[in-house]
């Protein structure tokens, strides 16, 4: 077998291809021109489109980051046992395998506030905190055996987007935009929006950072209020004005391409022009959500004020995967439940299961949902003891559920197990690389030949720990 | 009142407080610590008695046992040694208890005082005539006597050998004993305590003597909280072992796992022919949490034939739980060997003879023409003057040039520049890249470090003052260990303090193992060129770096962490001030960790500041505020602290976040250094001693200014990398690339030097020039390799299409801090102010001023590439995206700037020639001043602003 592309071009510092500078290809005014030139172009300077390892089931990746770290045994692990044990310590059986972290507390167990019933025609249980995504268990594949190590909100991020906690490697994002390019032609090919960051639980850089991936493989941070940094025109500038100024900046930028000659670098700096001018355009429209019907907006809950921050950014996160956007993560933060459970999931499921389902309806309804692998998880679970004594639960990475729907997805399953209280992982334990892994081979990418030479070691986006793909999520 | 019954009565009343034996001492009833205690009254005999003694609940052998009591002696009653005979008390320990009369043996502690001179004396001993002396008693005081008894060599029938003294310690200091005996005939047990007078002990003295305990640590014995106490994972001792290694476990590995997990070429790289291989397959005496006993007694090893046999599984569980004994003789660990050429010694090579002798103009142009000849390349003509004023003014200045230096003959520019600030302030930055600086901590909360800014200067001055390389090195590695002590030094240990930390980490294994891998990665790939990382887990798969060798790295560094010190100008009275704060701080801390331990919470015990704070009485907190804001005022610096080794008694300021590192001089002296299995924080493996990789030859003994060792072995001229690694670095800035493209990583896996030669006669000159730099760059910036043009040649591109070989210039883009320093000149508007505080928020000084939060750095720096502050940065790389034409079309940066340049020149060509140094062509002219004629010279200015050419070295 021939190499793939894919491997072809990982390397840290390719000899470029030559590109045919072709006279006549160049900018042109009017943007009839602009769309005449180079096809892909943030995958690489080459613009020599990567292809997939092998077919993709997905085309675009949405993960629904719930920061903070949402309760499992308060949404997809349902524990009757809990309410049987209910102050009690936890068993000797399980508390001897609770990893040894200062804030596995070990008494004091806590029922759940919400009730579980069975949803769709899979019968998945789910509990009446999330309503509305409950409508679409037979989409969700929910994994209960998440597991990592590490307690503590900021390493734990970066643990769950990157895969270690050191904050250093590169966000399953970057990697993905690195294995594929983009598919948009006016858009970054990743993008983040990090909503309700007010708090503790701080968002964490390294999750839709580029790590040691060159830099351009990052997430492009948007506020969906906003939009992108500097994409709108000063005041007093128009379209015929810009026009003529990149026309002249490219003239200029042509010129000394052709005294220095052969250089790739200068080459995509003339592209860069085209393609921002593209963006200057497209963006604005990406976020004018006022092209949506009344209808679309009040689905997404950008009718109420407790739902219509994560709605605009769910509804944007639909356009953008419209527009070809790869690799797109909506953070929302504040799940961290220390003090009172009930209070702080009922207000967090209050703004985000509506514009969650929302999102899956209108991807569903669209028929883009069998393209798009939508991930919704926080940084780890929580415990299921009461911590101190306010009726809240403490971090707990041991066991935690996250759901995938969507891209080849199969749903109605559920993978892994935990423990009677849902405090540790009893079959199929499933490391964040491995989701990673997950979401990767969703978009034909094989995380073990997805390489990067760093330093002369050649990095995988699962590491030396390694990880496989959860596959049976696809069966 | 007689002595008999001062003696009977004192006794009744000690055992109804009941004196509990240690370890089990914890549960004393005996009040501490100031609050209301018996005061026991004790007078003499003039003749041995043994007024006061009480039996611990059961015989005490550990290893150590601390005693302390409060004595205060009525001065009016002490006579001198000159005037009487002086005085006698002791506080004994022994099996027995002896009778009132009677006295105990000899070769029992004994701790009190006796007479020495001329003088009463604090006194320890074992026998008569075997005394050691601490300080006079004073009378009329209540002082606080403590010894500490402990065994050399540890176990329950070794003698209690070793007699330690302090009188009055501070106990959070763990100060040293003011006075030690030994003796070989010493109790092995304590059971009983108490107090003996003797002939110099008057009827009519008053000694009073309270608050008596003992403890089996210095922390219970002050309510502190307890020391973090490592296991011990040694091998037992030979006589409690079940199993030998030559005898029975060798001749297992031998017959059952050699023929794969042996050698250089073992199987999945597992080793089981060398100790620390087998370590790392390990739990420390946990067979059954051992992946090696899982594997072989779940039957999946070995492979092929019979499983292990029930003995066979027998006697390796034995020796795992025993602690792996090992026979070096049998199996010695391997010295490691390499022929590769960057742990080779440094040769001065010969300047070779070359066809195109003309070429020739500095030496570096002869190993650079001889590949050129051997490859049949062709330089590049010399570049125009201006191109070259250009080039030199943006490569070493990082701003464009100056006109009125536009006739300055060349070698003379280079001269000026290198001497100039603004070429410290270029190049300064480009160190900071690989010394990862940046000035918060990183991490979730990413508090801000206020005072790191001095080390930013620090580089930029020993750049622009040309500071010796090895000096350079020394100061950053073991600033604060140099004589004499200097503030200046002190800063330059920034370096090793720009490590990220965890304010949020409760697990201080963690959190102090994070900081000294940061410390140990970025040291080795800094000034090294090597990358160690993988061995924090495993043996290093490509270069001859061990486990072991990362963890004897990184026990360098063990005994320090960062934190803010207070810079030596603001004198004693600021010491006082930061000391009385910490007086507060710790006396509050140690309040609560006493009452949370009372209300049953184990330990260890940690209080967030902010709740020591709270926990602070009116009048505390008072002061300790008005303390902290004093401090806060004082200059002070982000540095690596170290007390063992540290050449001035430095003040360390606070640096509050949620959870700091312990930072008493005693928690960090006591810390060790060990193998982490696998890199795991809580899997702990043999200890180690400091030491550099074992390829580069032996440690000469443990050192005792560990950091400062490795600083000279890093700068002694027969250190193969040092030197190299760093012209490879000055090479690199100035091409581009570096000889070694991987400047970062010399090892196996990076990509050999394209001349050899010529990074070996650099390395010489650098030496031999006393560690030059500016030696360095003129050899290179006076060369014609570094005048070519950018000419492009067909036929040497087909020889050599990444122009590795350098037959022409390959223009590159200017960095981000250049970018917008460049904006800024051109504009009109840059603000030369130097050093201080970095900005945040507008700012128009040079970038390298802006402020350095991690994870939000400035955002056009991370859009043109910046470094990230986080891993050591050896490369810059050059992203080409759409968002930067945004930020430079769009931003109101760009949109000042370009205004600002309109206003400054009459003519589009005046703007052409302040931004790229040259006249635009007819053709450039045209499309300008039509633009400028439509919509302004603003629209002119932009768009030369954006041009590739402003914002390339050419």
């Amino acid at each position: 077998m021939s190499p793939s592309p894919v491997d072809a071009m990982n390397h840290t510092s390719p000899t470029l291809s030559r590109r045919a500078f072709a006279a006549g290809s160049g900018f042109a005014i009017g943007t009839l021109a602009l769309r005449s030139l180079l096809a892909e172009e943030s995958a690489g300077s080459t613009g020599d489109a990567p292809r997939p390892h092998h077919p993709p089931t997905a085309r675009s990746v949405i993960v629904l980051f719930m920061a903070g770290g949402p309760s499992q045994v308060d949404t997809f692990d349902p524990k009757p046992e809990l309410a049987k044990l209910a102050g009690k310590d936890v068993p000797e059986s399980i508390a001897r395998n609770v990893p040894k972290i200062k804030r596995a507390g070990l008494k004091n167990l806590m029922a759940s506030h919400w009730d579980f019933h069975p949803r769709g025609e899979c019968g998945m249980p789910i509990s009446t905190l999330l309503p509305e995504t409950a409508k679409f268990a037979d989409d969700l594949c929910v994994i209960r055996s998440m597991t990592h190590r590490n307690p503590v909100h900021g390493p734990g991020e970066c643990v769950a987007l990157t895969g270690t906690g050191a904050g250093d490697r590169p966000s399953v994002g970057a990697w993905s935009v690195y294995g594929l390019g983009s598919a948009s032609q006016e858009l970054p090919s990743f993008i983040a929006m990090n909503l309700m960051t007010a708090g503790m639980q701080y968002p964490q850089a390294a999750g839709w950072g580029p790590g040691f991936l060159p830099s351009r493989f990052q997430g492009t941070v948007v506020e969906p209020a906003r939009g992108i940094h500097d994409v709108d025109m000063p005041d007093g500038v128009g379209n015929a004005r810009r026009l003529r100024e990149l026309a002249v900046i490219q003239q200029l930028n042509r010129h000394f391409l052709e005294s220095v000659e052969q250089h790739s670098e200068l080459e995509a700096r003339i592209r860069s022009y085209e393609m921002a001018f593209r963006m200057q355009t497209a963006a604005p429209e990406l976020f004018n959500v006022g092209q949506e019907s009344q209808q679309t907006q009040r689905m997404y809950g950008l009718d109420a004020d407790q739902t219509k921050t994560v709605g605009r950014a769910c509804l944007l996160a639909r356009r953008m995967v419209e527009r070809g956007v790869r690799f797109i993560q909506i953070r929302v933060g504040g799940w961290d439940a220390h003090g009172n459970i009930k209070g702080n999931h009922t207000n967090m499921a209050g703004r985000t299961d509506r514009p969650i389902a929302a999102l899956i309806a209108d991807l569903k309804q669209r028929g883009l949902l069998d393209s798009t692998l939508l991930v919704w998880g926080g940084e780890f679970g929580r415990t299921p003891t009461m911590e101190g004594r306010a009726k809240g639960r403490d971090h707990s990475p041991a066991a935690y559920s996250v759901w995938l729907a969507g891209g080849g997805v199969r749903g109605g399953q559920i993978i892994g197990q935990t423990d009677p209280i849902g405090y540790t992982v009893t079959e199929r334990p499933v490391k964040p690389v491995e989701l990673h892994a997950t979401m990767l081979h969703a978009l034909g990418i094989d995380s073990d030949r997805l390489v990067y030479d760093h330093h002369g070691l050649l990095e995988t986006p699962v590491g030396v720990t390694g990880g496989q793909p959860v596959l049976e999520a696809f069966a | 009142m007689t002595p008999v019954l001062c003696a009977a009565a004192t006794i009744v009343l000690l055992l109804s407080q009941g004196l509990v034996a240690a370890p089990g001492l914890g549960n004393s009833p005996w009040k501490r610590n100031g609050l209301a205690t018996q005061r026991f009254e004790i007078q003499g005999t003039e003749g041995r008695n043994n007024p006061l003694r009480r039996k611990l609940d059961e015989p005490y052998a550990g290893d150590e046992l601390f005693v302390r009591y409060y004595l205060n002696y009525d001065a009016g009653t002490i006579d001198l040694p000159n005037e009487d005979e002086g005085e006698f008390l002791v506080l004994w320990l022994d099996i027995g208890e002896g009778s009132d009369a009677s006295t105990h043996s000899q070769h029992v502690p004994n701790i009190g005082i006796h007479v020495k001179g001329n003088q009463n004396r604090f006194m320890i001993r074992y026998v008569s005539r075997g005394e050691a002396y601490g300080p006079p008693l004073v009378g009329d005081r209540d002082i606080l006597v403590v010894g500490r008894l402990s065994k050399t060599v540890p176990g329950r029938d070794q003698p209690f050998d070793r007699l330690e003294l302090w009188i009055d310690p501070e106990p959070q200091d763990h100060p040293e004993p003011v006075a030690s005996v030994s003796s070989r005939r010493a109790p092995h047990v304590v059971e009983w305590i108490g107090f003996s007078t003797g002939a110099k002990t008057e009827v009519d003295d008053r000694i009073q003597v309270w608050d008596i305990d003992v403890a089996a640590t210095w922390e219970e014995l002050f309510g502190l909280p307890p020391a973090p106490e490592p296991e011990s994972l040694e091998p037992l001792p030979e006589e409690q072992r079940t199993v030998t290694f030559a005898d029975d476990v060798y001749p297992i590995l031998k017959a059952r796992c050699f023929d794969c997990h042996s050698g250089e070429d073992a199987t999945e790289g597992v080793r089981l022919d060398v100790l620390d291989e087998v370590v790392n397959q390990t739990a420390p005496r946990d067979a059954a949490g051992s992946r090696l006993f899982q594997l072989v007694s779940e039957e999946e090893m070995p492979p092929d034939g019979p499983a292990l046999s029930d003995h066979e599984l027998q006697i390796l569980r034995a020796w795992i739980d025993e602690g792996l004994h090992w026979d070096e003789q049998l199996l010695p660990t391997p010295v490691p060997q390499t022929d590769h050429w960057a742990f080779q010694p440094i040769r001065r090579p010969d300047i070779p003879t070359v066809a195109n002798a003309g070429w020739i103009r500095t030496p570096v142009d002869a190993f650079i023409a001889r590949k050129h000849e051997e490859q049949g390349l062709v330089p590049a003509p010399a570049a125009d003057a201006q191109t070259l004023h250009r080039r030199l003014s943006l490569d070493l200045l990082g701003l464009p040039p100056d006109r009125a230096e536009a006739d300055v003959p060349f070698e003379t520019l280079i001269d000026r520049f290198l001497t100039r600030p603004e070429y410290g302030e270029r190049w300064g930055r480009h160190w900071l890249d690989v010394a990862r600086w940046a000035e918060s901590n990183g991490h979730q909360h990413n508090l801000l470090r206020p005072h790191a800014w001095r080390y930013r200067d620090w580089v930029i001055d020993a750049f622009t003052s040309d500071k010796p390389y090895d000096q350079f090195v020394r100061e950053q590695l073991a600033g604060d260990a140099l004589e004499p002590y200097s503030d200046e030094n002190l800063v330059a240990t920034g370096f090793l303090s720009a490590a990220r930390y965890s304010g949020n980490e409760l697990d201080k294994d963690i959190q102090r193992n994070d900081i000294l891998v940061d410390v140990v990665n970025t040291t080795a790939r800094a000034l090294l060129g090597l990358t160690v990382e993988c061995a924090q887990c495993h043996t290093h798969k490509f270069d001859p770096i061990s486990i072991r060798d990362y963890y004897r790295f990184q026990a360098f560094f063990t005994k320090g962490q960062p934190v803010n010190v207070v810079l030596s100008g603001e004198g004693e009275a600021a010491r006082e001030l930061v000391e009385e704060r910490w007086r507060i701080f710790d006396t509050v801390h140690d309040r609560l960790v006493v009452a949370k331990r009372r209300q049953g919470v184990p330990d260890p015990i940690y209080i967030v500041p902010a709740t020591v704070i709270r926990g602070m009485k009116p009048a505390e907190k008072k002061r300790f505020e008005e303390l902290d804001r004093a401090i806060a005022g004082f200059d002070q610096t982000w540095a690596w602290y170290s007390p063992m080794t540290a050449s001035g008694d430095v003040a360390v300021a606070p640096h509050e976040m949620r959870w700091p590192l312990p930072r008493r001089p005693s928690v960090l002296e006591r810390l060790r250094t060990t193998i982490l299995i696998r890199g795991d924080v809580k899997s702990r493996g043999p200890e180690v001693s400091p030491g550099w990789p074992a390829v580069f030859g032996p440690m000469p003994g443990e050192p005792d200014n560990p950091r400062l060792t490795l600083a000279n072995w890093m700068t002694d001229p027969a250190n193969p990398l040092v030197a190299r690694v760093w012209v490879n670095r000055i090479w690199q800035w100035h091409f581009g690339h570096g000889l070694v493209e991987t400047s970062g990583d010399f090892g196996t896996q990076g990509t050999p030097p394209t001349h050899p030669e010529l990074l070996d006669f650099l390395a010489s000159e650098l030496i031999d020039s006393g560690w030059s730099t500016r030696h360095i760059h003129r050899l290179i910036l006076n060369s014609a390799t570094y005048r070519q043009s950018s000419t492009f040649s067909t036929a040497n591109d087909a020889i050599d299409p990444g122009n590795q070989l350098l037959w022409r210039w390959t223009p590159r883009r200017l960095e981000a801090e250049a970018i917008r320093d460049s904006i800024l000149a051109v504009s009109g508007q840059l603000d030369a102010r130097r050093g201080g505080p970095s900005d945040e928020g507008a700012s128009s000084r040079r970038s390298i001023y802006l402020r350095q939060r991690r994870g939000n750095l400035p955002h056009q720096q991370m859009l043109f590439d910046g470094a990230n502050g986080i891993a050591s940065c050896t490369q810059r790389r050059v992203s080409t995206t759409a968002l930067q034409p945004l930020w430079l079309l769009n931003s109101r940066f760009i949109q000042d700037a370009a205004e600002a340049l309109a206003k400054r020149v009459e003519t589009v060509d005046e703007a052409f020639q302040l931004a790229v140094a040259r006249e635009p062509t007819r053709d450039e002219r045209a499309a300008l001043h039509d633009l400028a004629g439509e919509f302004g010279m603003v629209s002119a200015c932009l768009a030369i602003l954006n041009s590739s050419e402003f914002l390339y070295i050419p």
